[in-house]
Parts: structure tokens; C-alpha cells; sequence
């Protein structure tokens, strides 16, 4: 306890200006990040609709209305994928699960796309 | 007091730290595939119409070069598989057609579009392709009486084909030259900072903000990007990939890429990719060399680079190995880690 006194007195009014301003930096960091959903997204884009964008933190089917007719996107706790399309070949729905920020499903028949979008995306556009 | 004014000096400079000036994003469906353009510092409305000229200039373009729906090329194809003449006065299309010839030359013939017919062969002339591998017998008689673009002859304005087989298909093309169309139409419009992305081929302009654009480039057999890069002001990044266009039969894969020299799809890589720094024609260069890079055979690719004078290239092979050359070494940055994979640097 004495030495937690010692210590306290050393204290000059400078650093304790310093001790403050980073411990007040600090709160407001963690309450910033605390506002801000851990989760990542899911943005639906179709030529006939506005894009969209779900939390991944849920289950549900959304239908989006695209070029041929109606296709069914499932989100499923984190991950997300197509599960009915009205697209001849099917590729949107093998295509299977996307679950990482960047990764995107194209049903071009449909004109549909899925991405999954992050807090931080590494890059702008994707060259394929 | 001093205290609370540090604070509050301190909070709001981190909070201005994350504002960013707006980009603003379109996308649309055009040349069979999604065209996003993303422009950056300039108000929504703005963004939108220049957006929406260009989109509409794509579709034009597209009507206009389609290798099988009804368009001006496919009109030439058929008068000239007739072995007539054909007559046009159009500026544009003669000057297209004179920079495929170059083009094809100096690629030895590797980028090929006046194999129009044998694409069609192999079903690519289709939306979604049919799983349908056409006679040997067939590809043979083809690659023997293999079409070129000398085989195109211009007199003025009248075009004549002394190849039956002759049948012009810009589908390695009009990307590229959408690309270079669409950044006279940034130009024209004072628009400084811009991201346009056609299936794929992109071309960047100016920044984003205070940074370079960034690709990523797709991972040929992942969901996923495999590396990305910063691409500088006017350069142009395009690639060519087995695992858009193509169809499965008999666990075999047959991609769109097909080589002139055999008949059959190339299947010595997964993807090709190149970078082409600012020129008129940078974002044609970027979508046509790509293709040589990927048909040629394994051994003859640096050599044709090197000719074409390609300094950045990235290659991943059949077996999944990556032939890069030293320039694109330097600048990509790597996200995929595979360590059975082999890097060679050229």
C-alpha cells in the first residue's frame, strides 16, 4: 500500500495528463469497436432490386428477384450460399458455401450476385 | 481544463482519421459478364451518369461486336463465309479489324480471332456452353485449313476472306477495347479517379484517395484471391482462366482457351494474368496478350512474353506451379500460402 503511495506522489502533473489522455483513448477505442457488429455481411446485388445487405449472424432465406425469375439465398450463421435459382446449369447453387470477406457467387443467367463484405476489404476489385 | 481540451483534440482528430471520401459503385450485365466501375471523390450524381454513359457505350459496343448474335461482325461472317465481299465504311470497325491483324501477328497466331468457327464447334458461341466435344475428325480437318487474320483481306473498304473457314470473333477483344473507351469517357469528363472492371479485365485511373487502386487476382481452383496488387494510374490488368468458360466431360476440363495449333482447349494452365502500363491501347493489350500467355506451350511462354513485351505476367500452371516474372514478383503481394507450390521467377 506505502508503495502504491511512493508511486502515486512521484506522479507529476505531466504524467498524469499522459496517464489520462491514453487511458481516455483506450475507452473510446473499445467502446467504438464495441458499437461495431463482429460479424461480417452478406450484399446481394441484382440488376432488377437495390443491393442489399443481411447480417451473417442469422438463418433465413431471402428471395431476390432477378432476370429470369426468383432465386432463393440462404444465410446460414456466418455463411451464405444459393440454394433455388431459375438458371438452366445450376452453377450459382453448386457453388456451395461462401463464408470469407471477398468471396463471391455469380449467377450471371440470373443476373445475381452474392459477396460476403467485411469491416476491411484488402482490395478493390478482383481480377479473374 | 487543459485536460479536457487535449481529449476532446485528441477525439475528434481520430475521429476525422476515419472519414473517407466517398466511392461510389455500379454495376451492371454487359458482354456476358458484370461490369462494376467504382468512382472515387466526386458527388453521386456525377458518379451515376458517367457511370450510365458508359454502360450504355458497353452496350453498344456489344450489339455491335457480338461474335453470334445478330451484330455488324456476325453480318461480315456470313457474306464472307458465302465468299462474297463485304462492304463497310464504318471507320471504327476497319480500324478494329487492322489492330487484330497486328495483334495476331505479333502473337504468332497464339491470339487467333478469326477461329471463329471452331469456337463455335466446341459450343462457346452459347450463353451457358453444352457438354459436347466435337469429332476429332472434325478438329482436324479445321486445324488443317486453320482460318488467320491474313486470310482477311482489306481493299479500302471492301473485305474479302480467301479462307472458308474464316470467321472474325472479338470475344478475346472487346473487353479491352471497352476499357480504352471507357477511359476517354472518364477523360472527357473530368473524372480523375476511377476503377472499371469488365469480367474481370480492369483498368484503374488515378487513385483511391491517397492510396493506389488494389486488385486482387483470382485463385484459379479457390473462391478465394490468391494474391493482389496495386495498380498504378492507367495501367490495365487482365487474365485469362480455365474455370469461367467451360464444360466438364469425362472428369476432362474443356475451357474456351482454345489453341489454333491443335484444335482442342489449351491445358497447360489455370490462368494467365498480365499488366500492361498506360498506352492507347492498354486496357486491348491487357485483355488480348493475356491469351497467348496461356495457349502458348509451357516452355515457349517467357520467350513470347518477352516478344510481346509483356515485363508483368503471372502464370499458374496445370500442376498448379507459378511461372511470374521478376517485375510482377516485386509488386504482387501474396495471400494464398501454398507450400507445394513452386514459384519460378523468369
Amino acid at each position: 500500500m506505502s508503495k502504491l503511495f511512493q508511486f502515486i506522489k512521484i506522479i507529476r502533473p505531466g504524467d498524469a495528463f499522459i496517464i489520462i489522455s491514453f487511458l481516455a483513448i483506450i475507452f473510446w477505442a473499445i467502446s467504438r469497436s464495441w458499437n461495431m457488429p463482429s460479424g461480417q455481411y452478406l450484399k446481394i446485388e441484382s440488376n432488377f432490386e437495390d443491393p442489399i445487405i443481411f447480417s451473417l449472424n442469422q438463418s433465413a432465406n431471402k428471395n431476390i428477384s432477378g432476370f429470369l425469375g426468383s432465386s432463393v439465398i440462404s444465410i446460414n450463421e456466418g455463411k451464405a450460399r444459393f440454394v433455388k435459382s431459375p438458371c438452366t446449369k445450376k452453377y450459382c447453387i453448386h457453388h456451395g458455401w461462401i463464408d470469407k470477406v471477398n468471396q463471391t457467387i455469380v449467377c450471371l443467367p440470373n443476373q445475381i450476385t452474392i459477396s460476403i463484405v467485411g469491416n476491411s476489404e484488402s482490395y478493390d476489385t478482383v481480377n479473374y | 481544463m487543459h485536460f479536457h481540451k487535449f481529449l476532446l483534440i485528441t477525439v475528434i482528430f481520430l475521429v476525422s482519421c476515419g472519414q473517407k471520401k466517398p466511392v461510389h459503385e455500379y454495376k451492371d450485365f454487359i458482354f456476358g459478364t458484370i461490369v462494376d466501375i467504382k468512382i472515387y471523390g466526386e458527388t453521386e450524381d456525377k458518379s451515376e451518369n458517367i457511370s450510365n454513359l458508359i454502360f450504355n457505350d458497353f452496350k453498344y459496343l456489344h450489339n455491335y461486336l457480338h461474335p453470334w448474335e445478330k451484330s455488324l461482325i456476325s453480318s461480315m461472317n456470313k457474306t464472307l463465309a458465302s465468299g462474297d465481299k463485304f462492304h463497310v465504311d464504318d471507320k471504327e470497325i476497319l480500324h478494329i479489324i487492322h489492330e487484330n491483324k497486328i495483334l495476331a501477328s505479333a502473337s504468332e497466331n497464339y491470339f487467333n480471332p478469326a477461329m471463329g468457327k471452331l469456337i463455335s464447334m466446341w459450343g462457346f458461341h452459347q450463353d451457358a456452353p453444352e457438354q459436347n466435344v466435337p469429332s476429332s475428325d472434325k478438329i482436324k480437318d479445321f486445324v488443317a485449313n486453320m482460318s488467320t487474320m491474313d486470310d482477311l483481306h482489306i481493299n479500302q473498304t471492301t473485305l474479302s476472306s480467301t479462307n472458308k473457314n474464316f470467321q472474325l470473333d472479338l470475344g478475346g477483344y472487346a473487353k479491352g477495347y471497352a476499357l480504352d473507351r471507357a477511359k476517354k469517357i472518364l477523360a472527357t469528363n473530368s473524372i480523375s479517379n476511377a476503377l472499371v472492371n469488365i469480367g474481370g479485365n480492369i483498368m484503374a485511373i488515378g487513385m483511391h484517395g491517397d492510396r493506389k487502386w488494389v486488385v486482387g487476382i483470382q485463385h484459379p481452383r479457390k473462391p478465394s484471391a490468391i494474391a493482389s496488387i496495386e495498380l498504378p494510374s492507367g495501367w490495365s490488368i487482365g487474365t485469362s482462366g480455365d474455370y469461367q468458360r467451360y464444360f466438364m466431360a469425362d472428369e476432362t476440363r474443356y475451357s474456351h482457351l482454345i489453341n489454333p495449333q491443335t484444335g482442342f482447349p489449351a491445358d497447360n494452365s489455370q490462368s494467365a494474368t498480365i499488366m500492361i502500363p498506360p498506352a492507347k491501347n492498354s486496357g486491348t493489350l491487357s485483355d488480348v496478350y493475356s491469351k497467348p500467355l496461356f495457349i502458348a506451350p509451357k516452355l515457349k511462354k517467357g520467350q513470347l512474353a518477352d516478344k510481346l513485351g509483356i515485363n508483368f505476367f503471372m502464370i499458374v500452371l496445370a500442376d498448379g506451379n507459378i511461372l511470374i516474372s521478376s517485375k510482377m514478383n516485386q509488386s504482387i503481394r501474396w495471400l494464398e500460402k501454398n507450400h507445394e507450390q513452386i514459384i519460378s521467377i523468369h
